[in-house]
């Protein structure tokens, strides 16, 4: 196997396409950084996911879809160039979903076909829920919810995240004190359970380094913070109650051999919005990265036949 | 033949007016395709229905006045407002309550008439070169029926107007479709229309209807439309938010000369405006695929499918973890079943080609290139059909053997070509059968030719490899029209030769005496074999045959003949000659032919190159008209000096009888027959599959 290049994979001086703007939307003090590439009637949203990486996760959509559409991306709050709080509670989903709106509004968007990856899925979910007249069109890419499939427990629940661990190896490496010694390590543990398909160094070292632009404390806040689904006992809507708010076209994209999110998730998702889902078969979690000309393709073709039902 | 059927068909009643319609296909949603300006029918959308109606339910109608319509009297029975009733006629009786609509010139405003009376009814219009007069003017307006030049000579005008409508080179089938479907009609008729009361009437009338309509448009336009200028394209487009498409180059009838392209962009349309039924599609990651080949072996004779099953038993040997998919008709379907092949599902779906070829062929005479020329539907239908597979599923190879609409059609649209593709024939040119006395036959065969010539000029890589089953040698050397080079020299500048391909090895006949024991016929005496194919053309070449037969016996009496009828012919319904036993199968035959003193066969390639290979004495007619066996099996024939030919039609008993004769005492000489063409010819495919 080779041996990641960790920090030495993260992004170089030079990018395909540099955006046009770029600024600082603040919510509670909190800033998020935007930016804004291209031009034309129809906006499309890449929204940030976990914030283990920044809206450079992005970078090999951008410059296409910015041929066709707006596009905006933003950092989540905790990496990237937007601020880190340190509360748990500043990175519930509440917080997440008005992030989105804050930089929709800051941008001067009325409405966007917005793309949720993992935990973005889950906070477009929400958003799109909340706010049908703020988003034209959804992508859900495998969407990080909690729907009782009868799933195994994901691997990176099974160990104890702030007890100190004999082991350090596979997914005991999710824990806060090994985070502390080595993020680094976990990092590229993690991404390479990300990217199950092979040959994915790049997309590992990318990631990794990305990882390593934000610090073990941060990242721990973000876990402990409260989600939909996480079994807290709250009372809050169910996926198909979100489901049934959303009016916008939806469609589903989902990599067959995903490890971190079932990808019988991502078709439950389908069926409760009654959309389409296209499978990436043979694909990991990040389709977006590991296979970029498919998925490029399938979101213009969305953007454009949702641009086209408005006309 | 039509390459589909209509699945419903009805009349739609207007004040006593009958509007003949046609359905095809079921689904949530519909496509209404308009009735035009009634020099045309319904027929019109034939490029278009078959590959629409997989799709989509699709509804044809053939306009008042043409067709199986009626044909009222006078100016208002065609006026526009009585046209967009008819077509809300055949939508109340389809039971269709809304459909997208796909209109050509005048049906444009009919649409719009339709949907300004129920505007939830036309729920999409694409509009092919919109005939919305007022939008902008006609610099040179064409001339009407009732123009004094065209007094009396209706024929004359739908010359002139089919003429002008198609100014794009190699139309001359779309032409002749056209002046067909006008001739349906007449100067009265076309005279009416032409003076009929017009809705919109005025710029105002129309500018308001056009921003009034409010369902997805699309405009189609060719830029050298001489009907409408299209400039009215481009106003219509604006006026209704609609989407303008300009086709470079194209002429008024996009649809009839361009079908793939215009199938493709309805369907898009209609799919980016409908909300599709949940669906899951899957794209698997390049990596994981398993190497694919799809497989496109034409239905005319069994002869290809034996020879692709030899080529593809050896490319399983050079590239083993192959798997191939064969998109074919009966009766090649079936061997390929009987011998274990995967048959795409998607075969069921194709347009009979067979059974056009046997509508076609009358007493030994098939007029091939007719009967090619008038498949043109047929081809377009199946066309779209591969188009459809192979964007399903990623091939990593296409192989056609002689699958002339996959080749047609992608040279006429390149762009469609996403996999290595090769070509195989054994035929490379149209030639005439009779250029004196039919010079239109000449004038078109040459044409056809000048279009191949073109395309493989200009698009050098939709074809990755070309293959020509035999040596140049073998290939007449004719011209292939004015100007044009001749067919060797062409061939050998466009194909790499691979010898002939016999789907047996030859050494396992040089015994005949050891075959006729084993198949019980036993030695000693002179043995006759007839067999003319599975069709009932073959019937009065069989009658003569049995009554040659009976002059041979005067001369030769213990000679035997066994004549093998084949499945659409009845023993019974041929003579009884002494020493002659009438079959009507035999399994193997061609081991029956191969153990005989004389064969009698018609002209078709594989039998009789098969006899060539077996070395043995035959007398062969090819049918009457069929350029292929007249030119290039006949000249292939001559290069290995084999066979004896005659013609039905200048044949009779005593003649035949003294050919069998002659043939029986004769010893072949053939030019041996190379080795090999199926490994060879799976070689240059494995380059394309394997490093």
């Amino acid at each position: 196997m080779l041996r990641s290049a960790g920090a030495r994979g993260t992004v170089g001086p030079v990018r395909a396409r540099e955006p046009d703007r770029s600024g600082y939307a603040v919510r509670s003090g909190v800033r998020l950084y935007y930016e804004v590439f291209g031009a034309g009637p129809v906006t499309v949203l890449l929204l940030p996911t976990w914030a283990i990486v920044h809206s450079r996760t992005w970078k090999l959509q951008v410059p296409y879809l910015a041929r066709h559409f707006r596009v905006v991306t933003f950092d989540p709050r905790g990496n990237g160039r937007s601020d880190r709080p340190s509360d748990p509670d500043d990175y519930a989903d509440a917080e997440l979903v008005a992030d989105a709106l804050a930089v929709l509004d800051e941008t001067g968007t009325d409405r966007a076909v917005c793309i949720g990856l993992s935990m973005g899925g889950r906070v477009l979910l929400q958003l799109a829920a909340a706010r049908p007249e703020r988003v034209a069109g959804a992508v859900f890419v495998a969407p990080a919810l909690r729907i009782d499939l009868g799933l195994p427990v994901p691997a990176r629940w099974v160990h104890p995240f702030e007890e100190e661990l004999d082991s350090s190896e596979g997914w005991a490496k999710y824990n806060v004190h090994h985070w502390r010694r080595d993020l680094g390590d976990f990092a590229e543990f993690f991404f390479r359970e990300l990217f199950a398909e092979p040959h994915s160094t790049k997309q590992v070292d990318d990631a990794v380094g990305w990882a390593l632009q934000t610090d073990p404390e941060t990242l721990a806040a973000t876990h402990r913070a409260p989600f939909l689904g996480d079994g807290s006992g709250r009372s809050e809507p169910t996926v198909s109650d979100l489901a049934a708010r959303v009016r916008c076209p939806a469609l589903v994209i989902h990599g067959s051999v995903d490890r971190i999110v079932d990808h019988r998730t991502g078709l439950a998702l389908a069926e409760a919005l009654g959309c389409p889902v296209e499978v990436f078969d043979g694909g990991g979690h990040c389709v977006h990265a590991r296979h970029p000309v498919r998925f490029n393709l399938l979101v213009r073709q969305f953007g454009e036949a949702v641009a086209g039902a408005r006309a | 033949m039509r390459a589909r059927e209509p699945d419903d068909t009805g009349y739609a009643v207007v004040d006593g007016v009958r509007t003949y319609y046609e359905v095809f296909g079921t689904g949530p949603t519909t496509l209404l395709m308009m009735g035009t300006f009634p020099v045309v029918d319904g027929r019109q959308w034939k490029g278009q229905v078959p590959y629409l109606a997989r799709h989509f339910r699709v509804v044809t109608w053939d306009p008042r006045g043409n067709g199986a319509s009626d044909r009222p009297t006078g100016p208002d029975a065609y006026a526009d407002e009585v046209y967009a009733r008819d077509a809300a006629a055949v939508l109340d009786a389809t039971g269709t309550d809304a459909a997208f609509v796909v209109a050509l010139c005048s049906g444009i405003k009919w649409s719009l008439l339709l949907a300004t009376a129920g505007p939830k009814r036309v729920r999409g219009l694409v509009a092919i070169a919109p005939g919305v007069h007022p939008l902008a003017p006609h610099p040179h307006p064409l001339q009407t029926v009732d123009q004094q030049q065209w007094c009396g000579d209706f024929a004359g005008w739908v010359d002139y107007h089919s003429d002008v409508l198609l100014p794009e080179p190699h139309s001359s089938k779309v032409f002749e479709d056209l002046v067909g479907w006008s001739l349906q009609t007449d100067a009265e008729v076309i005279g009416a229309r032409t003076h009929a009361p017009l809705r919109p009437a005025t710029d105002d009338e129309t500018i308001e209807m056009s921003r009034a309509l409010t369902c997805p448009v699309l405009v189609l336009h060719g830029s050298e439309d001489t009907c409408q200028p299209p400039e009215r394209g481009r106003r219509f487009a604006e006026l209704t938010g609609g989407q303008f498409v300009v086709l470079d180059g194209v002429g008024h009838l996009p649809h009839g000369r361009h079908p793939v392209l215009v199938n493709t962009l309805i369907r898009e349309f209609v799919d980016m405006h409908t909300t599709r039924s949940p669906q899951r599609s899957a794209w698997l990651f390049a990596r994981e695929r398993k190497r694919r080949v799809l497989w496109v072996c034409s239905p005319i004779g069994l002869g290809h499918v034996l020879r692709d099953l030899a080529i593809a038993r050896s490319l399983r040997e050079r590239v083993p973890d192959l798997e191939i998919e064969w998109l074919a008709q009966p009766p090649v379907s079936g061997v390929l079943r009987a011998n274990g092949e995967i048959i795409h599902p998607a075969s069921a779906e194709l347009a009979s080609e067979s059974a056009h070829w046997e509508s076609e062929a009358t007493h030994h005479d098939l007029h091939a290139f007719y009967a090619f020329r008038r498949m043109d539907e047929i081809l377009c239908a199946n066309y779209m059909l591969f188009d459809d597979v192979v964007r399903e599923t990623p091939y990593d190879l296409w192989v056609g053997d002689e699958s002339w609409e996959v080749d047609h059609f992608l040279h006429e649209n390149p762009e469609r070509k996403i996999a290595p593709y090769a070509f195989l024939t054994d035929v490379t040119g149209f030639l005439p059968i009779d250029p004196d006395n039919d010079p239109r036959e000449a004038e078109l065969c040459a044409d056809y030719n000048a279009e191949v010539i073109e395309h493989l000029d200009r698009f050098p890589y939709v074809r990755d490899r070309s293959m020509f089953i035999g040596d140049f040698a073998e290939l007449p050397d004719a011209s292939l029209g004015p100007g044009l080079p001749r067919v060797r020299e062409w061939s050998e500048r466009i194909y790499s030769s691979v010898p002939y391909v016999v789907p047996f090895d030859p050494a396992a006949y040089r015994r005949p005496a050891a075959l006729r024991c084993r198949l019980g016929y036993g030695t000693g005496y002179p043995l006759y074999v007839a067999a003319v194919g599975g069709t009932s053309v073959g019937r009065d070449l069989l009658e003569l045959t049995a009554e040659a037969f009976a002059l041979v016996r005067t001369e030769q009496p213990d000679a035997r003949m066994v004549m093998v009828t084949g499945p659409r012919l009845h023993v019974d319904e041929l003579p009884d000659v002494e020493g002659m036993d009438k079959r009507g199968y035999v399994p193997d035959l061609f081991e029956h032919l191969a153990c005989a003193d004389v064969a009698v066969v018609q002209g078709g390639l594989s039998t009789t190159m098969e006899l060539v290979a077996a070395r043995r004495p035959f007398v062969y007619f090819p049918l009457a008209n069929h350029w292929e066996q007249q030119h290039f099996v006949a000249h292939r024939l001559d290069h290995y000096r084999a066979g004896v030919r005659m013609q039905y039609a200048a044949t009779r008993p005593p003649d035949l009888a003294a050919a069998m004769v002659a043939a029986q005492r004769s010893r072949p000489a053939y030019r041996t027959v190379r080795r090999g063409g199926a490994a060879k010819a799976a070689h240059q495919l494995a380059t394309l599959l394997r490093r």
